[in-house]
């Protein structure tokens, strides 16, 4: 097990996204922001289910606008290039349900898992355990989930769809989402 | 020092450094953060990949997000320590107290049960909050969209229908 976890950063050490100096940065960075902003809570995730927090739809909203926009820029001026995800309609809708489910009874998601973890949550360690054990299972079963999610229809996104329009429609769309994320009304579920 | 950042600061730092994960100076790559699980399964379980093709499928991006996520740890732990101030080895969470029940056992089952719908879910559509909120929909990527729009959906309704409303605990 030991040198399969070394050869976990030898992996990263030889591929061409970032030194790992980079990415343990990137995670730090991400630790901290999920951390600070306190939205790894139990109160903040499960809260927004409830309808009683609206921090994360906020946080999450004006981030992806503000990205959208500087992302388009940064493209087209050949500083990044797009990772379009393909679209498995089977696998989006009924992993999204189920990872929708999921994510309002334990509270966390994979990324504010872990930070939540490092803040003492010990019954997100349980949960931890649980989706180890949904890896796991997902690994093992692969060819039977493969037939759940189904053919992919491309990954078609806002610039391919709207040709000739694309930066019209990646204005609408960020600008969209800041103005969303400026009037969901701010509520708080607070512990304090 | 202010406990707690501002969403629209969050929100902020969080663009710039999707931005700088993007960026060529960066990992010319988007962040994601539930490839690492089942590659950490196989590590756990000694699976050899062999004979399993997903693990050679997530072999490089689950190292990738492995690595990251042990930096969140630590980034999670330090900021917990020392700005936050929350540090605490709890098992309930004070909302789950207030609009579930107070037993720990349901708490401790339900997370379990939690983690592993959320990891299935996520590896059925490519990807979680992470990859294809943040990154995905930053991309205007018509799957991410997809996806979040039914976990939007469901969140609210599972949300609605698993926690009591509250109106008797607040009296």
């Amino acid at each position: 097990m030991i040198d399969r976890i070394l050869s976990m950063f030898t992996t990263v050490g030889h591929e061409p996204h970032g030194s790992i100096l980079v990415i343990l940065f990137i995670g730090f960075v991400f630790g901290f922001i999920l951390q600070y902003t306190r939205v790894a809570e139990f109160d903040k995730i499960a809260g927004f289910a409830m309808m009683k927090d609206t921090i994360v739809p906020k946080m999450l909203f004006f981030a992806i606008g503000l990205t959208s926009i500087g992302l388009y820029f940064m493209v087209k001026m050949g500083y990044a290039e797009y990772h379009i995800k393909p679209i498995l309609l089977g696998g989006l809708v009924i992993g999204g349900i189920i990872f929708g489910i999921g994510m309002a009874i334990f509270g966390k998601c994979p990324g504010t898992g872990p930070v939540s973890i490092a803040d003492g949550r010990m019954d997100v360690l349980v949960g931890a355990i649980g989706g180890v054990l949904g890896g796991l299972i997902f690994t093992v079963y692969y060819d039977k989930f493969k037939l759940i999610m189904g053919k992919s229809l491309g990954k078609d996104s806002l610039t391919t769809i709207f040709t000739g329009h694309e930066s019209l429609a990646i204005f609408i769309f960020g600008i969209g989402l800041i103005v969303i994320s400026i009037i969901i009304p701010l509520r708080e579920l607070d512990e304090e | 020092m202010i406990r707690k950042m501002p969403w629209w600061l969050g929100g902020i730092l969080m663009a710039g450094l999707l931005l700088f994960a993007f960026s060529h100076i960066g990992a010319s790559r988007p962040i994601g953060a539930s490839t690492y699980v089942p590659y950490f399964a196989g590590i756990l379980f000694n699976l050899d990949p062999q004979e399993y093709p997903y693990l050679q499928e997530v072999n490089n991006a689950g190292a990738w997000e492995g690595v990251m996520l042990l930096g969140a740890l630590f980034g999670g732990f330090i900021t917990s320590v020392f700005i936050t101030k929350t540090f605490k080895f709890t098992v309930m969470p004070a909302g789950w107290k207030k609009y579930k029940n107070d037993s720990v056992l349901s708490r401790l089952f339900w997370s379990f049960l939690g983690g592993f719908l959320l990891i299935v879910g996520a590896r059925l559509a490519g990807g979680c909050t992470s990859g294809h909120f943040l990154s995905g929909m930053s991309q205007g990527a018509i799957s991410s969209m997809i996806f979040g729009g039914v976990v939007l959906i469901t969140v609210l309704v599972t949300g609605k229908l698993f926690y009591k409303s509250g109106a008797e605990n607040d009296r």
